[in-house]
């Protein structure tokens, strides 16, 4: 018994020392971040290196700003993500809702051209929508980056799934009510679908807040830059020092470690439902 | 209020290349302020004729009048009608006070004044005032139950529609509710049809019923004529619990005679004449068991409920059921002799199940039977 | 008595509101089931066909091409005075055959980002699905407290931009930075991280494990709370170790949702390109070039090779798909 007992605590050190050393190497990176982001770049470079942070983030921070539009691309990313995300989330419940709940001619056929589509890797997509997006003029625009990821597959596949669970009986009864099918739609299938819609939102957000490769080669100005095509810019141009790369860094993780932070549940139920594609 | 008639209802579900009938050629009239209950197995048609009523379902062929009015083509908020469904259908992200309104709100004239004021005036006839503003998933399921009753009143519809919407209840809140909803629907004068696959809530609820299988009414009647005179095999083993006991009898003059030995001597062979086969039926409660008799049972289970025991015989590859007496306690395995009256003796055609003879005792002279 | 009275004047606005609407409701025709399923549809799939269907078509096209220009002229037009719409002739294209597909084999760096990516993969994925089934395992043990906080913490990272995280690595890993900080403190000589293929490589898979653990051991955690707690005890009674009982009752049950994680992260780290393209440029002398970012030089970088580029995106999307069926058919069994 007491044999067992020693080998239970050894069992629970290992595990809990485990667990620690992960969480201290997944902090490491960010809190580096935060030490070079808070010093002038001189102490950051020298060796062996200061290990704790600075009071240097806003010198840094006005150094960056006035060299760099990068305060703009913050702007850009949020933007873009933010309507992207709404009109998205509008249009794959709309369509979700009609594959769900709704029967129309070439219903089958339609659902599974679009499932099919689900195993591609769109973002791959870049050379037709860059030739697409130059020959229309749209280079260089944020419809450009918004628009050819609206109809987004996954996004389409979960609302059907999810729509599919609200029980027909309540849409009758609204139908009882007296409320049109659009009614129906937006006063009792949206609120009633408010967490997966929140999840939704959050995979599309990250998807968006995540293109590089797309918007690297559709935006050209600096001012029209997102944040990751702005930070691979910086990075280039060797005229701007780490600190101010890193108080770049800084702002495109802080804000949405910070969401993840409140939105946890959501996070969590975003990334549950991204990766459960039948 | 109003009287419901259907004449010559048709729904014919296509899927692909083939169809299926739900319901053929029904004609039932519901009478002003009655409670008709629809009553049959699952797939039997019930809830399709009902949501044909409600104008959930375009009917395929035939037509739906309320009162002198056809509604056969208006959509179900035009119908004047409400309904309650079986698993309530409260829009979960709306309180109970919205719920309750969210139908006036949307097809109905009323000032929003007079909405909430006839809101709280049915919250306080079900009693559910204090729940106003909660959300449904905060309800028990007989709150639940309630708000969706409630949802149905305060429209103040022509005909309640009920598909239901007591079978997600505890036995003992279903009791309750069945009585309430009886009350209610007293107190209202709407006239109310209902659907459950319940014989009992049927029987216990039902101004009428009507009895459907395979898409087709069987039987229309008060509760009682249809469980004394059914009108076919069907309706006699569907009505009634434990079911009725049915055997297959060869028919020999006046003489019927069953498996393992089992005969009958009719006083009137009239049902039966020119017929070699007939189905008996006997209700388990017309069963007696007997000191000495020809037909003879070998007992297998006897389950005491209390008031009464059910004993379940074997009489060859049948099996019996009878209702007796608590103080009788045969043992599993006895050989037991049993009886009953002729008058309480059913009897079917094998073929069509169309039934040639039903109770004739007068319902007082039951007392009798289980006095001696 | 003042709230009475604005609460009346609202409800008016409102009752006018409703009995506008239910108007509106009463006056337009109303439509078919299947006319409202196809007015919900039809955003979504004139944007699906205009900016995915159609390019996925065109990639195959243009893989049978040599790119020679941007195209002028016009394919159509439509001109309705006030609106006016024209569909230009996307390229000037000169028709290749298989000749993309033929080079593709002599192409030395084609070959060698495939090989890039696979061995990337190879030390990735098993290292971090380990870790995250580790994680996973220790965060759903009974015992151990501040689940919540320790979660958080480790799928922290979920949340990181992935050019952003980038630049942190190329930071950290530096010649000056925190990783050769602490091999100094234990005493090992600094190493030259971006300047050795070997250890170029594994700085690109320190990065992607950091930044995708988290994320897959959230998923094998919600794995593992879907086995039944009487499996364990019906093991415990039957005297099983812990090992056994790992190996015997949470491996099978959870073999679904780790064989979908695997592949999950199978097709991510196929799909690399932010990682090497910000933290080593795809060097030294290519030696953690990926097949998109040989992709993305191809068609963008110096003279646009489209035609070659589409001809790489078809192979590519073609091995990603067939993962991803692979991937279909696992999760499809349960």
């Amino acid at each position: 018994m007491r044999e067992q007992r020693r080998k239970d605590a050894v069992w629970k050190f290992l595990t809990y020392s485990f667990i620690l050393v992960m969480t201290v190497a997944m902090m490491v990176p960010l809190y580096w971040m935060i030490v070079a982001a808070t010093l002038p770049q001189e102490e950051f470079i020298q060796f062996p290196p200061r290990l704790y942070p600075g009071t240097h983030f806003f010198e840094n921070f006005a150094v960056l700003h006035a060299e760099t539009e990068f305060v703009v691309s913050i702007w850009n990313s949020v933007f873009i993500a933010v309507v992207y995300t709404v009109l998205s989330v509008l249009l794959c419940s709309m369509a979700g809702f009609a594959f769900a709940k709704y029967e129309f001619r070439f219903k089958e056929p339609i659902f599974y051209l679009i499932l099919a589509t689900l195993v591609l890797p769109i973002q791959l997509l870049v050379i037709p929508l860059f030739l697409m997006m130059s020959q229309i003029g749209w280079m260089d625009t944020f419809r450009a980056i918004i628009l050819p990821w609206l109809a987004n597959p996954i996004g389409i596949f979960l609302m059907r799934q999810n729509m599919r669970s609200i029980p027909d009986a309540l849409l009758e009864s609204a139908r009882m009510d007296g409320a049109t099918e659009f009614q129906i739609f937006y006063r009792i299938a949206l609120p009633a679908m408010r967490s997966s819609l929140a999840a939704l939102a959050i995979i599309l957000f990250l998807f968006q807040w995540d293109l590089f490769l797309y918007p690297l080669v559709i935006l050209e100005s600096s001012a029209n830059y997102t944040i990751p095509v702005a930070l691979s810019g910086l990075e280039e141009s060797r005229r701007i020092n780490y600190d101010q790369i890193m108080v770049a860094s800084s702002l495109a993780i802080i804000p949405l470690a910070i969401l993840f932070l409140v939105l946890q549940k959501q996070f969590v139920s975003g990334i549950l439902a991204g990766s459960l594609k039948e | 209020m109003a009287r419901i008639d259907i004449t010559d209802l048709v729904k014919v579900y296509d899927s692909g290349d083939e169809s299926i009938v739900a319901v053929e050629d029904l004609d039932l009239g519901v009478k002003d302020g009655e409670f008709l209950v629809l009553v049959g197995p699952s797939g039997c048609g019930k809830s399709t004729t009902l949501r044909c009523i409600a104008g959930l379902e375009d009917v395929t062929e035939g037509s739906i009048h309320f009162g002198d009015r056809e509604v056969t083509d208006l959509r179900g908020s035009e119908r004047d009608v409400a309904m309650v469904f079986q698993n309530y259908a409260l829009y979960p992200h709306m309180t109970v006070r919205q719920n309750i309104g969210f139908g006036l709100k949307l097809s109905s004239s009323l000032p929003s004044a007079e909405i909430a004021e006839r809101v709280e005036s049915v919250a306080e006839m079900l009693g559910i005032t204090p729940l106003l503003d909660d959300k449904p998933k905060e309800l028990s399921g007989g709150q639940q139950q309630r708000v969706a009753l409630g949802r149905a009143i305060v429209r103040e519809p022509a005909v309640f529609l009920m598909d239901e919407p007591l079978s997600n209840l505890d036995a003992k809140l279903r009791a309750e509710m069945r009585t309430e909803l009886q009350e209610l629907q007293h107190d209202l004068d709407v006239t109310t049809v209902y659907v459950t696959h319940d014989q009992t809530e049927a029987m216990a609820m039902g101004d009428r019923i009507a009895v459907m299988n395979d898409g087709i009414l069987q039987q229309v009647g008060p509760p009682e004529d249809v469980y004394r005179s059914p009108a076919n095999e069907f309706v006699a083993t569907f009505i009634g619990s434990p079911s009725i006991n049915l055997l297959t009898a060869e028919v020999d003059g006046t003489t019927l005679s069953g498996p393992a030995g089992f005969t009958y001597e009719l006083s009137n062979p009239e049902p039966v004449e020119g017929r070699s086969r007939v189905r008996v039926g006997v209700r388990p409660e017309d069963i007696t068991l007997v000191k000495g008799g020809s037909n003879r049972a070998t007992v297998s289970v006897v389950e005491p409920m209390g008031n009464e025991n059910f004993c379940y015989m074997e009489l060859g590859e049948h099996e019996l059921t009878a209702r007796i007496d608590p103080t009788l306690r045969p043992q599993a395995g006895e050989e037991v002799a049993f009886a009953f009256d002729e008058s309480a003796l059913y009897l079917f055609d094998v073929d069509t199940g169309e039934a040639l003879k039903t109770k004739t005792d007068a319902v007082a002279a039951g007392i009798g039977t289980e006095a001696r | 008595m003042s709230t009475k009275h604005t609460s009346d004047g609202y409800h008016r606005l409102w009752d006018r509101f409703r009995s506008f609407r239910r108007e509106l409701t009463e006056r337009t025709p109303s439509l078919t089931r299947s006319q409202v399923a196809y007015l919900l549809i039809s955003p979504f799939f004139v944007l699906f066909g205009l900016f995915l269907l159609f390019p996925i078509v065109y990639t195959i096209y243009l893989s049978f091409f040599e790119y020679q220009g941007v195209g002028d002229g016009r394919l159509f037009y439509v001109d309705l005075g006030p609106i006016f719409f024209e569909v230009p002739r996307i390229a000037e294209l000169q028709f290749v055959g298989f000749g993309n597909y033929t080079s593709m084999l002599a192409d030395g760096l084609f070959w060698q980002s495939m090989f890039n990516t696979t061995y990337i993969l190879a030390i990735q994925v098993p290292i971090m699905i380990g870790l995250a089934l580790a994680l996973a395992l220790a965060l759903n043990a009974g015992f151990v407290r501040f689940k919540g906080v320790f979660r958080t913490a480790i799928a922290l990272p979920v949340s990181a931009n992935i050019v952003a995280y980038s630049t942190i690595f190329l930071i950290l890993f530096n010649e000056t930075g925190f990783i050769n900080y602490l091999l100094s403190v234990v005493g090992v000589q600094p190493i030259e991280w971006m300047r050795s293929e070997f250890w170029a490589r594994k700085t690109i898979v320190g990065a992607v494990t950091w930044r995708w653990t988290g994320y897959n051991m959230i998923i094998l955690l919600a794995g593992l709370q879907t086995i039944p707690q009487q499996l364990y005890e019906a093991a415990e009674i039957d005297g099983a170790s812990r090992w056994e009982k790992f190996r015997y009752v949470t491996l099978p049950q959870l073999k679904p949702v780790l064989l979908f994680v695997v592949v999950l992260s199978t097709i991510g780290t196929f799909k690399l390109f932010a990682e090497p393209y910000v933290i080593t440029g795809g060097g030294p002398t290519n030696a953690t070039i990926t097949i998109v970012q040989y992709i993305y030089e191809e068609a963008f970088v110096g003279s646009p090779n489209l035609g070659y580029a589409s001809a790489l995106t078809v192979v590519f999307v073609a091995i990603v798909s067939v993962i991803s069926i692979v991937q279909i058919k696992i999760g499809g069994d349960d």
